[in-house]
């Protein structure tokens, strides 16, 4: 006679949990040594309920089938020359702060889930963590081959990993990656599982997905569909993180709620660089950040996330107000900054048409049109004399998030904030009440920051001079930089769309 | 509230003052301007005279904007103490520290 077949539960039992054991010649606090450092107390690892119940057999089945997707697409989309049918070369941009910006994040966060996958105590957790390091590992190279087929075509997609780790704009996610690695390991999941994955993914990853389905790239929007699947998965993983923590003891509710508060800010200040993107560098809006911080954020989060989070005793994080305050202006004012420096970026910029100048005014009609219309008209016209404004010198960066101190005074748009701490007889600036407040934590923390314009005054970054730095970015100087209007995208697209074209290039 | 760890953790600041031997960090702002997107950071000589400083540095990247009359820039600050710059007075004698800010307006 036939076993009788096994429930899934026992079957999965089987498979993993019951692979572990307690280890009795060796004290488990040796074999797990980061675990206690923390302060948090976990009294039942146990109590970790899998909210999936995957094995690698069924995790390996399904990936390789989404892959299979997705090259099938990717191949399609190149051999069609898809990149011709995109909206405009401009939204290309996009591609290339998600390519040196994001991916690189994955490749980091693959190795930390990777290590937690060997030193969380508990075989449920660990497991999570393996096949989330699976995940980020696949996104990173799933992200690349999608991108890489325009880097033939375009400028600015070269080197994106040597850029990660030097270009001044994108040291605002290196270091806010570097920030929760060098975290213990429960930091880390609070920071990257639950507040990024959980609370602030779908500011991150629906715009630039959508960006690319309404822009025309088919490539992006599958790989994006081809990840979704894993991001609702780690989603659902962040948010059982957070409460399997904060059931195990009453003592882990206050270490928890300060690291909700930093991460909030930390995630909320890196995700200004979507905000410039979403507002922009698509060609075809989709909705402004100002609509989508209120959708994904005050809607889904502050009236969805946290009333359930209070019976745990969280609270929405601190400065939240300042955020809330800050969406009519945060893309703006990112945008400006980046349009000042792009002579210094791996990406093109330029002054926004008077379509998209109109949009704005509609989208915000409390700061638009009395603030930053005129500050475009007056680039617009500086650019049109031969003088396309490029900032004469390097900005004063934020020690925590180190982003340009270009952010206004809450309630008031024509006023930069900074804020200062002094720690050990030395002065450090910042460009928030939220930055100062996380330094202020943790001073021996950010002293040790890397900041790109005093890293360049120290001599190492290539020398003293912009072309000796760019050179050091690997940035070409007039192929990935500057203005759009004057470049090298923009040529190669208006003669590949000219009326008589022959061939591709 | 100090950083948890594991072991003794004391590292020396990044942009300590000695890393940049006789010169120092300064953080220039214009106030009541938008066009330049932030306040700059500018490698100086403590000992350079502030008409070296503002001719060379602040005059140049304030030029960004076109609308910038050097002649115009007045109502200086090092943070919150207003001071009266004189060509000779060297960047030290300003008052101002390493990585700190000096802050002027012009007449509108």
């Amino acid at each position: 006679m036939a076993k009788p077949k096994l429930s899934m539960r026992d079957r999965y039992r089987l498979l993993t949990r019951d692979l572990d054991w307690t280890p009795t010649y060796v004290d488990p606090r040796n074999v797990y040594p980061y675990t206690r450092y923390e302060g948090i107390k976990i009294h039942d690892w146990d109590a970790w309920e899998d909210p999936f119940r995957l094995t690698i057999d069924s995790y390996s089945k399904y990936q390789a089938e989404k892959d299979k997707k997705l090259y099938a697409v990717i191949d399609g989309f190149a051999q069609g020359q898809g990149h011709l049918s995109l909206t405009d070369a401009r939204y290309i941009n996009s591609l290339k702060l998600f390519l040196q910006g994001v991916t690189p994040l994955e490749y980091a966060a693959h190795r930390h889930f990777g290590y937690l996958a060997r030193h969380l105590d508990g075989p449920g957790a660990r497991f999570a963590s393996l096949c989330q390091s699976i995940d980020e590992l696949r996104h990173c190279q799933t992200e690349i081959h999608t991108i890489s087929q325009y880097n033939k075509y375009y400028g600015g997609l070269h080197d994106f990993g040597k850029m990660h780790d030097r270009v001044w704009y994108l040291s605002v996610p290196k270091s806010f990656f570097d920030d929760g690695i060098s975290a213990g390991p429960f930091e880390f999941l609070t920071a990257i599982s639950f507040s990024f994955e959980y609370m602030l993914t779908n500011l991150l990853f629906v715009p630039f997905m959508s960006g690319a389905s309404f822009n025309g790239d088919l490539a992006t929007m599958t790989f994006g569909f081809s990840a979704q699947s894993d991001e609702s998965r780690h989603m659902t993983l962040g948010l059982e993180v957070l409460k399997f923590i904060l059931e195990q003891d009453e003592g882990n509710v206050p270490i928890v709620q300060d690291w909700v508060d930093k991460w909030f800010w930390r995630g909320y200040r890196l995700l200004g660089l979507v905000s410039a993107m979403m507002d922009y560098m698509l060609p075809r809006k989709i909705m402004s950040w100002k609509e989508a911080f209120e959708l994904y954020f005050e809607q889904q989060m502050l009236e969805g996330l946290f009333p359930d989070l209070e019976y745990y005793g969280i609270r929405p994080p601190r400065h939240l107000d300042q955020a809330i305050a800050e969406k009519d202006t945060l893309s703006h004012q990112i945008y400006w900054i980046l349009y000042s420096f792009s002579h210094a970026a791996s990406f093109n910029t330029t002054v926004p048409n008077t379509e998209e100048l109109d949009w704005m005014s509609q989208a915000y009609p409390d700061t638009f049109d009395r603030h930053y219309r005129p500050l475009w008209e007056k680039a617009r016209a500086m650019q049109e004399s031969g003088n396309r404004l490029f900032v004469r010198g390097l900005p004063t960066l934020c020690q925590v998030c180190q982003i340009p101190l270009g952010f206004s005074e809450p309630g008031d748009p024509a006023t930069i904030s900074v804020r200062t701490s002094h720690f050990r007889q030395e002065r450090f600036n910042f460009c928030s009440d939220g930055c100062k407040w996380i330094f202020d934590r943790e001073p021996e923390k950010y002293v040790q920051a890397w900041l790109p314009v005093h890293q360049i005054y120290q001599g190492n970054c290539g020398g003293a001079s912009v072309p000796e730095v760019l050179n050091w970015y690997g940035i070409e100087d007039g192929v990935d930089n500057g203005e759009y209007l004057a470049s090298r995208d923009k040529r190669a697209w208006d003669e590949w769309h000219a009326a008589s074209v022959v061939g591709g290039r | 509230m100090a950083v948890k760890a594991l072991y003794d953790y004391d590292y020396p600041s990044a942009d300590r003052a000695e890393n940049f031997g006789d010169d120092m960090l300064v953080n220039v702002m214009w106030k009541g301007n938008m066009t330049l997107c932030s306040p700059a950071c500018f490698r100086a000589p403590r000992g350079m005279p502030w008409a070296d400083f503002k001719a060379q540095m602040i005059d140049t990247w304030a030029a960004t904007d076109p609308d910038y009359d050097p002649a115009a820039a007045g109502d200086w600050h090092v943070d919150d103490d207003a001071f009266t710059p004189t060509d000779g007075m060297t960047l030290a004698h300003t008052g101002v520290e390493h990585k700190g800010l000096i802050t002027f307006r012009t007449a509108t």
